[in-house]
């Protein structure tokens, strides 16, 4: 026992020795000390060698109390000459900060003077890091912990490494410029503007918002983007969106590395209150929205004189809100969003109107943000697009389909294109035998001719002829399919029509058939996102969606319910005990749910509340 | 009986004279202290227990079993190490720490960077917060697995109970001083832990808070319940304890333990001073035993001068060597400065309450409450519904086969549960495996 107390108390010894070493040996003294001996040899005369020689290590801080909240820079103490011409060649940390004309820096007499004194902004003002840190690697931030590492120059370990060379770079520094200089194009910050300009251009102001530049709901709010987030995370939230929620349905934009850099940087500038706003002017923007200095007209729409008629108005909104970010039309693909070229011959003017107002109105499940523009933008536009009256002069079946479905449906016929992720529901996989060989060729012939109401499947008949139509069809067959089509029995006992009229008893008896049965895939809402519904591809039906349901034969919902969907995870409800009159009530149930919508406008608003909750009876 | 006399007071007399007096100064002052030199004797032994206020909370002599070292892993001694330690270094970083909630994160900022021995200072607070909280636990465990909580040291067993509710409650408190992302979500964590109670949930919350959410006053509030409040409770219950421990007889051991060598039972002689008074008794000469007694006859206890004191220090002085070291090579964490807006994915409580976060996720009032609260009770009720004296004093006794497996189960299952919400839990507290 007394050889072990003998070595724990040593251990304390040691221990205490370790600590007081590193105590009393900083590493910032013996800077300090090696910029003293320096500065004496090159000192002009002997009173500045005096004073030199009676300065001892100290820390050394900068208090700034002009921006923002007080900081306390203590990088001084290690970069002790950054005021100091004679060492502008040393290595760091005892180097000159440099003199530049840009920052405002002016020359009298063979002295540089500096604009941005060091003595009213400190350090962390521009460079960022953390400027009560006296080791290196707090100073900068290297540690993982600190938000805002040194800007530009230093970059975290746990960096995603193929992002790391994209964010070193002085430019990121603009970010903390443009806490000041707000105006819209100060020109020193390029990188600002364009990220700003970016932000209306790749219509990131549809779905967020920053105060004061838009109104975007869909997705989360930038307006103090820069305050939460590292670069490198906004980096990978534009880059790769569904890096940190992998429900994210953000697009991947395809941009530049250039491009995503500004976007950055711009975000980054985005901290919520800025050094050059006060109190009262933030107030005031508050009180009076309406004068919100930037609008996406302000910088989308300079220079840009207003056409004469209506269409090549729209035409040039249309170029100017880059709808093509996202959607296709003639040569210009976002590869999100389905196809507008041949727009006017497969919407009416009342569908475009509306879907533009909220998109949602038509299409339920659609990612397409309700854009804040006025109504004579969405007139110009409705109209523009009704004029996309191409028709597709198209020879054979693999061309129509190349050019019309493979874009959703995919080169393959998986239902993998492009848009696909992006689209809910998903386009159909025209590979899954089990699917195409349970349905009879009209009903795909229907689904291409007429559409798909609610989805982004358009009706095709009103481009392609009877004989098109059939045509790409004999080519999925042939192509994809690959298997003879059996010889297809209708389901004897299925009614063509619902043989129980709608009433309270069947919808109540119905309602309750479907929390028992059928809420885990299609949830308690109906709308498809039940907690099974994750796992299941193609996804469940969403029951409310008004369009589709409306015109769903009775028929045809009654023998999915029965039978099954084959190639899904619908099972056939027959085989577990349901009977034709349940199906009839549960039939009820749905399309009690879709109500035809009250004369209001507000036709989105109409589908969102409509309908007994499936909760209120139980 | 000779050894029972007191010392007789020193031969020389004092003599008068300046010179005298200052050569004899610094005697003078240090005999004017400590009354009895280092001891020598088993007489001396005594008078120095009984005369030194530090020292005069431990008995004269102690029984041979209390100082087996397997016996009781010097847990016991070790939490007290650690309270001390705790107090020491708390109180040095008060002098730095300010309960606001513009300046906490900075004055860690500064601690870290600037204030001299800061860095170690917090690190040794933290560890030591952390390892009290687990050895206070482990002590619990052997008592129980020893079967020590039985009569007459059921109060002895309460008082231990609410000590390891206290710790975890004045970790907890400090848990959220720091003022950092870490801390922040776990203490809104914690507290809403509390508000799944029923009835009284959200009263308690709020109580805590000051506030509906973590904000500047449960910060003021946490500040004076870690620094003053818990601690000052901590102290009294402790010197209770203390107490209760010599007034209940010792640490528990075996009945067979307090046989004569010979095995007949301990027979206590009592032996009157006679009408001559030619003998004297010093006050230790009643203590031996459980009880004050009077008497020389042979038994298993050894003085406590040097052996229980030696044992003490060993224990001291290893666990801060230990904490120290642990001190030198990992850092304190410290993490983002708060941001109310942007919880990280999972917010985690302290790890300590991590097995109840994790009963939680299954059932709010269940995990929150329900489980925790039953076996609180259990724990102290535990003296009076086991009433069997059999099986005191070994581990594992045989006696106590279904109690000490009972127990195992229900520690094991907290100690699994908190592994799993520390290591297996990930983003929206999905499980993950860490490996």
């Amino acid at each position: 026992m007394k050889l072990a107390l003998a070595i724990a108390s040593a251990i304390i010894l040691i221990v205490h020795g370790l600590v007081f070493y590193d105590q009393f040996f900083h590493k910032w003294e013996r800077h300090q000390t090696a910029y003293f001996d320096q500065a004496r040899t090159q000192a002009r005369n002997d009173a500045e060698r005096a004073e030199l020689s009676d300065r001892s290590p100290k820390i050394e801080q900068i208090i700034v109390t002009q921006f923002g909240d007080n900081r306390v820079d203590r990088c001084t103490t290690c970069h002790l000459a950054i005021d100091d011409p004679r060492f502008k060649d040393h290595f760091q940390p005892l180097k000159t900060h440099p003199y530049s004309a840009a920052l405002g820096d002016v020359q009298r007499n063979g002295r540089w003077e500096r604009r941005h004194k060091f003595t009213d902004f400190g350090c962390t003002v521009c460079h960022d890091g953390q400027g009560r840190g006296l080791e290196t690697e707090y100073a900068h931030g290297n540690d993982e912990h600190w938000n805002d590492p040194l800007t530009g120059y230093v970059t975290q370990a746990n960096w995603r490494k193929e992002f790391k060379t994209h964010l070193v770079g002085k430019e990121y520094m603009e970010a903390n410029c443009a806490q000041c200089h707000t105006e819209e194009n100060f020109p020193g910050t390029p990188h600002v503007n364009r990220g700003r300009e970016l932000f209306f251009r790749t219509n990131c102001y549809g779905c967020h918002k920053i105060e004061g530049l838009s109104e975007g709901t869909l997705a989360p709010e930038l307006s103090e983007a820069g305050h939460k987030f590292k670069i490198d995370y906004l980096w990978e939230s534009i880059v790769d969106p569904r890096a940190n929620l992998a429900t994210s349905f953000m697009p991947k934009f395809n941009l530049s590395d250039e491009d995503v850099k500004c976007l950055v940087v711009f975000l980054k500038s985005r901290r919520g209150v800025n050094f050059a706003e006060t109190s009262l002017a933030r107030y005031r923007t508050r009180m009076s929205p309406a004068k919100a200095e930037i609008t996406p007209e302000a910088v989308l729409n300079k220079a840009v004189p207003k056409a004469a008629d209506l269409v090549s108005q729209g035409k040039q909104l249309f170029e100017d809100r880059a709808c093509t970010a996202c959607h296709k039309l003639g040569e210009k693909d976002g590869g999100i969003a389905p196809d507008l070229s041949f727009e006017g011959k497969l919407k009416d003017e009342e569908w475009l109107r509306d879907h533009f107002r909220t998109p949602r109105s038509r299409v339920p499940d659609s990612i397409m943000p309700a854009f804040r523009f006025s109504d004579s933008d969405f007139a110009a536009l409705t109209a523009y697009l009704a004029s996309q009256q191409a028709g597709a002069k198209l020879a054979d079946g693999a061309e129509i389909f190349k050019t019309l479905c493979s874009r959703c449906h995919g080169d393959k016929g998986d239902g993998q294109g492009k848009t696909a992720y992006y689209l809910d529901p998903a386009p159909r996989d025209l590979t899954k035998r089990a699917f195409m060989n349970s349905k009879p060729d009209d009903r795909f012939i229907k689904s291409i001719t007429d559409g798909v109401p609610g989805t982004s499947m358009p009706a095709w008949g009103k481009t392609l002829s009877d004989e098109q139509v059939h045509a790409v069809l004999g080519y999925v067959r042939t192509t994809f399919v690959k298997e003879p089509q059996r010889n297809l029995k209708a389901h004897a006992n299925v009614p063509d029509a619902n043989p129980t009229p709608t009433s309270k008893a069947s919808v109540a008896n119905g309602e309750a058939t479907f929390l028992k049965r059928c809420a885990g895939c299609h949830g308690l809402k109906g709308d498809g996102k039940g907690p099974n519904s994750l796992d299941i591809v193609p996804r469940p039906r969403n029951l409310r969606n008004r369009w589709f349901v409306t015109t769903l034969n009775d028929r045809r919902a009654l023998e999915s319910i029965l039978y099954g969907v084959q190639g899904t995870a619908m099972p056939s409800w027959i085989d577990y005990g349901l009977t034709v009159k349940d199906a009839a009530d549960l039939l009820n149930y749905i399309r009690s749910l879709n109500p035809p919508p009250a004369p209001a406008p507000a036709a989105g608003k109409t589908i969102a509340t409509a309908g007994t909750s499936p909760r209120g009876t139980e | 009986m000779s050894d029972l006399q007191v010392q007789d007071p020193p031969a020389s007399a004092p003599k008068g004279g300046l010179v005298t007096a200052l050569t004899a100064f610094p005697r003078n002052v240090w005999d004017s202290i400590f009354r009895h030199p280092l001891p020598d004797s088993d007489l001396g032994a005594s008078q120095t227990s009984f005369s030194n206020f530090f020292l005069h909370i431990h008995p004269v002599k102690v029984h041979r079993n209390t100082l087996r070292p397997l016996y009781t892993m010097g847990l016991g001694v070790m939490s007290f190490a650690i309270f001390l330690l705790l107090t020491i270094t708390g109180i040095l970083l008060m002098f730095y720490y300010v309960p606001s909630t513009t300046q906490a994160y900075d004055r860690m900022l500064d601690l870290r960077g600037s204030v001299a021995f800061g860095t170690v200072l917090r690190n040794l607070h933290r560890w030591s917060a952390h390892a009290m909280v687990a050895v206070v636990f482990l002590h619990m465990c052997r008592v129980f697995l020893t079967g020590s909580y039985k009569r007459p040291r059921e109060f002895n067993w309460v008082i231990g109970c609410v000590l390891l509710l206290l710790t975890l409650f004045a970790s907890f408190t400090g848990y959220l001083l720091p003022w950092d992302q870490l801390a922040f979500w776990a203490i809104t964590v914690g507290t809403s832990i509390a508000g799944y109670a029923p009835l009284v949930g959200k009263k308690i919350q709020f109580l805590l808070l000051g506030d509906q959410a973590v904000g500047q006053e449960a910060l003021l509030r946490f500040y004076v319940l870690h620094v003053v409040v818990l601690p000052a409770l901590i102290t009294l219950l402790v010197a209770i304890h203390f107490w209760r421990i010599r007034k209940d007889g010792g640490l528990s051991r075996p009945a067979e333990a307090d046989l004569q060598p010979d095995g007949k039972p301990l027979q206590v002689q009592i032996v009157q001073g006679n009408a001559s008074g030619k003998q004297t008794f010093g006050l230790m000469g009643f203590v031996r035993g459980p009880f004050t007694k009077v008497g020389n006859t042979p038994d298993n206890s050894v003085y406590a001068w040097p052996n229980l004191l030696m044992a003490e220090l060993f224990v001291f002085v290893v666990t801060v060597a230990a904490l120290l070291l642990v001190s030198l090579f990992f850092n304190a964490p410290l993490e983002e400065p708060v941001n109310v807006l942007h919880p990280p994915n999972p917010a985690k409580a302290p790890w300590y309450f991590l097995g109840l976060q994790e009963l939680v996720s299954y059932s709010a009032f269940w995990g929150g409450v329900g489980v925790p609260g039953i076996e609180v009770a259990l724990l102290m009720l535990v003296p009076f519904i086991d009433r069997k004296v059999s099986g005191v004093g070994k581990w594992f006794a045989k006696e106590r086969f279904l109690a000490n497996t009972l127990f195992v189960t229900f520690a094991l299952l907290n100690v699994i549960f908190i592994i799993i919400g520390t290591f297996f839990r990930g983003p929206n507290w999905a499980f993950v495996s860490p490996f």
